[in-house]
């Protein structure tokens, strides 16, 4: 490839090109302008502007101002990054329209909804009811146009180092004419804004615009590079398979082969991760991308949330902060549950050991209880080990009530379990030597970290607590799933006897599984201690545990995104929906007050568990993998019917009296 | 090749003294409430023999595999592998002294690939635990990538076919695939002894002499000791060094395969009762 031709390329590509230039630029200049002009995009850029040139002008500090200048940065450069990626994997079958459609409803349609309910979980919350109306009109109109997916692999292509070049200048060149698009349309609208205010413009700003025009492209140019890069690391590489085929002999067999010989479902779980794809949206190529701009959003989320949605920043920050422990339980559950496949109903009996622990030590109570005077200002130090500490005391009495009610058959763990709720509650409240009975605790320390202020008129310092709690909790929970404990768990949960004929001890591989679950919920626990203040017996009702249940269902049993998805959908659901119901209903004029009127002491708060009962109900019947699925599940919970359903969990451990009178091995 | 192939099977020390033995069954009984499914049996398995075990429909041979791996407890009796008694051990230790199996029913993990199923198998091999898990220091990571690369060369034991579908759910293989995986599932924890299940069955007579022929494999290259459950006298008369053989839970003869077919006592019980007392009226 000459550069002249290349050169040539970059400003005639040819008309297969073309085409796919116009697919995606449009796909994604699209939403990207709604960010940037509808939304509040370009008053982000224009604000770390004038707060770099002329702090003066704004009411923002410098730090904001930097903090929001990264974003900007990585977000603009990711998305400009990702057209290269998808011009370069996409096979060109699937159509314009259908990509065009696709890209409305799941990317235009919830940036639209948050912009004009100026509440992202609302938005998102709308999204939900409105996605599953798309999929089921989508289903029928390809069922009348008797459409026919492709097959996974039907595109499946070995690259050599000709198409690799092909395929990298195909990403710088979508990354270029993307800049240039965007450039164009970013002028036009300074242009407009400029003739209807001109004085609204100062010099720095009409510098930028000139920078900006001339900038975009470029930059275009070299991250769709970047782009293509990550497109070309997962193709089937041309060299690779050739080793895989000379290795043949030794018992290697070729990639390519492999994949060739799979099944229709595995081979389209395999096709996912390849380039050339025929979905590149949906590609994990792709989220990469996607995640990257989640990451920054999450991360620099408290300086963009006064431009995006105005005023009442702490009263929402405040509110995902407690969101997240809701996600560090559901993890946590998700690991006895999910993973382990063991039905846990009393999970809030943890996390309240967890709360007390921090409750106990980290406040006035200590001294009352041990009669050590203690220093208020050193104290707090504590709060760091003692997430630990608490966690591995909430893992200790998993193990220690483990130990006998593990060998229980399914259904009666359940209800043991859901004794453990019950009793860990009232034991706390009876105590109340210790722990102060009704009245709770008060008065619990915040963590201290020096030039950090914890109190609750700034919500931010705990806001990124809850962030890096999360964050070492879904790598733990990674971890453990690709691991040989996580294939020990999954083994128990599909066929215990084969299991343990495997080599797996049940009894220690469930502890496990409990004690980890149990340590997430401590570190819950500490956190929500911290953070509320006080501690008492009403936080943890023993309804709670299936509301953690229902969190982790909802969301994908076993799927880390799918329970972390179903934890913020549930704690929505929880604080807004019914919420809103109630201050709905309270309207005299509406037709739910009548309701209201009917039933004394009628709240939709009170029937809490009502509700998510329907709503585990309703998932378990249409959706029984959850909201985002891991493929395992999917597969478990689809497959034909007529294959027979072997028994998994035991009765009884093998060996003993109960288990041989119930079960014939053969 | 040999010598990479016994490694596989973890057996360095096979050629130890070929008269002793290796599985020993004495007087093992086993009571279901007032049901005797297996009385006072007594097998003897040397190492690297293959013994199988026949007999009618219901005659205790696959409780008598249950009690050797511990899932059944013997009511009385001992069973004992080198010497040291395996009465009480749970299944997964009796895995850590050496002995895993198949079952007649193939009992594989659905909804894992072929190769995760045989990473399972691998579990009393690997160290990794709770900590190892969760930070993964190199020792862990060199151990799992050893494991990956054993389980490949254990499926290579079976040929091209299984290399191919190594991605693939079980779930979606062929029947004569998912017990050659169940093998390699077996295999995979390194035994001294194999209990085989009914390995031919449902399968056709191709199907049939193919896992003849790997079985053979099993004892000839990986130097182990296989006791199996088989149907199909064809098989049984093939492969087998000794034959034992059950009926109604009791054993009713045993020895070398042309003894066992010529025994009055055998035949009766696969043919029925009525031609001894047929002979019984004769005489």
């Amino acid at each position: 490839m000459s550069s002249i031709s290349t050169g040539a390329r970059l400003l005639l590509p040819d008309r297969d090109l073309r085409w796919l230039l116009l697919k995606w630029i449009v796909a994604l200049v699209v939403p990207l302008s709604v960010f940037t002009f509808v939304w509040s995009g370009e008053e982000i850029v224009n604000n770390v502007l004038l707060g770099i040139f002329l702090p003066q002008s704004t009411q923002f500090t410098t730090s904001t101002v930097i903090q929001a200048g990264i974003f900007i940065l990585l977000f603009y450069a990711t998305v400009m990054a990702l057209i290269g990626y998808l011009v370069a994997a996409d096979t060109g079958y699937r159509g314009i329209v259908e990509l065009w459609i696709d890209v409305l409803v799941f990317v235009i349609v919830p940036l639209l909804l948050i912009i004009i309910t100026n509440n992202l979980l609302i938005g998102l919350a709308l999204c939900a009811i409105i996605w599953p109306l798309y999929f089921l009109l989508r289903k029928y109109v390809r069922k009348l146009r008797h459409y026919v997916p492709p097959l996974p692999l039907e595109s499946l292509q070995v690259i050599d180092a000709e198409k690799r070049a092909l395929l990298m200048s195909k990403a710088a060149i979508g990354g270029f004419w993307f800049g240039m698009t965007f450039s164009v349309i970013s002028l036009i609208a300074d242009i407009v804004f400029y003739i209807s205010d001109p004085n609204s413009f100062p010099l720095v700003l009409l510098a930028w615009v000139v920078v900006r025009t001339l900038l975009l492209p470029v930059a275009g140019y070299f991250l769709g590079r970047l782009g293509g890069i990550v497109a070309l690391r997962r193709t089937l590489n041309a060299k690779a398979e050739e080793n895989g085929v000379a290795k043949k002999t030794n018992g290697r067999v070729s990639k390519r082969r492999q994949l060739q010989s799979l099944s229709a479902s595995r081979a389209k779980e395999e096709a996912k991760d390849l380039v050339p794809n025929d979905l590149p949206l949906r590609s994990t190529g792709a989220q990469r991308f996607y995640l990257t701009i989640l990451v920054a959003f999450v991360l620099f989320y408290p300086v963009l949330d006064p431009i995006l949605f105005g005023s009442g920043t702490n009263g929402r920050l405040s509110g995902y902060g407690d969101a997240g422990f809701y996600v560090i339980l559901a993890l946590g559950l998700n690991i006895v549950v999910g993973f382990a496949g063991l039905l846990d109903l009393g999970y809030v009996a943890f996390f309240a050991i967890g709360s007390y622990a921090w409750g106990l030590v980290g406040s006035t109570q200590f001294t009352v209880v041990t009669r050590i005077v203690v220093n208020p200002q050193i104290w707090p130090w504590f709060f760091w080990p003692m997430i630990i500490v608490a966690a591995l005391i909430a893992a200790f009495w998993a193990v220690v009530f483990g130990v006998p009610t593990l060998r229980l058959r399914g259904d009666y763990l359940a209800i043991v379990t859901l004794g453990f709720g019950e009793i860990i509650p009232i034991f706390f409240l009876e105590l109340d030597k210790y722990t102060n009975g009704t009245n709770g605790i008060v008065g619990v320390y915040s963590p201290y970290f020096p030039g950090i202020d914890w109190h609750s008129y700034t919500p931010i310092p705990y806001y990124y607590l809850i962030l890096a709690l999360i964050a070492l909790s879904i790598f733990a929970n990674v971890r453990l799933r690709d691991s040989r404990l996580g294939r020990a768990w999954v083994a128990i949960r599909e066929d215990e006897i084969a299991a343990s004929s495997s080599g797996i001890n049940l009894a220690n591989t469930k502890l496990l599984a409990f004690g980890a679950g149990a340590f997430f919920s401590g570190v819950a626990g500490v956190y929500h201690a911290a953070k509320l203040g006080t501690v008492s017996p009403d936080n943890f009702n023993s309804a709670d545990s299936i509301i953690y249940l229902a969190m982790v269902v909802i969301g994908g049993l076993g799927s880390i995104p799918g329970v972390i998805v179903g934890a913020l959908a549930v704690y929505s659901i929880n604080l807004f929906v019914l919420a809103q119901l109630d201050t709905i209903a309270s309207d005299p004029n509406n037709i739910l007050h009548t309701v209201q009127q009917l039933i004394p002491g009628f709240t939709f708060g009170s029937i809490r568990n009502l509700i998510f009962g329907i709503i585990l109900v309703a998932v378990m019947i249409f959706r029984p993998e959850g909201l985002i699925p891991s493929a395992r599940r999917r597969r478990e919970l689809h497959r034909a019917e007529g294959e027979a359903a072997e028994v998994g969990s035991l009765d009884a451990p093998p060996g003993s009296a109960v288990f041989e009178s119930e079960v014939r091995v053969e | 090749m040999n010598a990479n192939r016994t490694e596989l099977a973890g057996n360095p020390d096979a050629m130890k003294s070929a008269s002793d033995p290796l599985l020993e069954l004495s007087a093992v009984t086993k009571q279901f409430g007032g049901l005797t499914a297996v009385e006072k049996v007594d097998l003897v398995v040397r190492p690297r023999e293959i013994v199988s075990v026949i007999g009618p429909n219901g005659a205790g041979k696959t409780t008598v595999f249950n009690l050797i791996t511990g899932i059944y407890r013997p009511t009385s009796g001992n069973i004992s592998l080198e010497g040291k008694s395996l009465v009480g051990l749970n299944p997964d230790q009796v895995v850590m002294r050496g002995i895993t199996r198949t079952f007649q029913n193939i009992r594989l993990f659905n909804n894992m690939t072929v190769l995760e199923n045989i990473l399972v198998g691998q579990h009393t091999r690997l160290k990794a635990g709770l900590l190892g898990s969760l930070f993964r220091p190199p020792h862990v990571l060199r151990e799992e990538e050893e494991a990956r690369k054993r389980a490949v060369d254990l499926l290579g034991f079976f040929g091209t076919a299984l290399l191919e579908r190594q991605e693939e759910y079980v779930v979606n293989l062929s029947y004569a695939d998912r017990r050659r995986v169940e093998i390699a599932r077996a295999l995979a924890a390194s035994p001294k002894l194999l209990l085989l299940d009914e390995p031919t069955a449902g399968m056709n007579e191709a199907e049939t002499l193919e896992a003849v022929k790997y079985v053979r494999r099993l004892r000839d290259e990986l130097g182990l000791t296989i006791l199996l459950i088989e149907h199909k006298l064809t098989v049984t008369m093939g492969i087998s060094d000794r034959i034992a053989v059950l009926d109604y839970g009791r054993k009713i003869a045993e020895g070398l395969p042309e003894q066992v077919r010529r025994d009055e006592k055998v035949i009766a019980a696969y043919l029925g009762k009525a031609t001894t007392s047929d002979q019984g009226a004769a005489e």
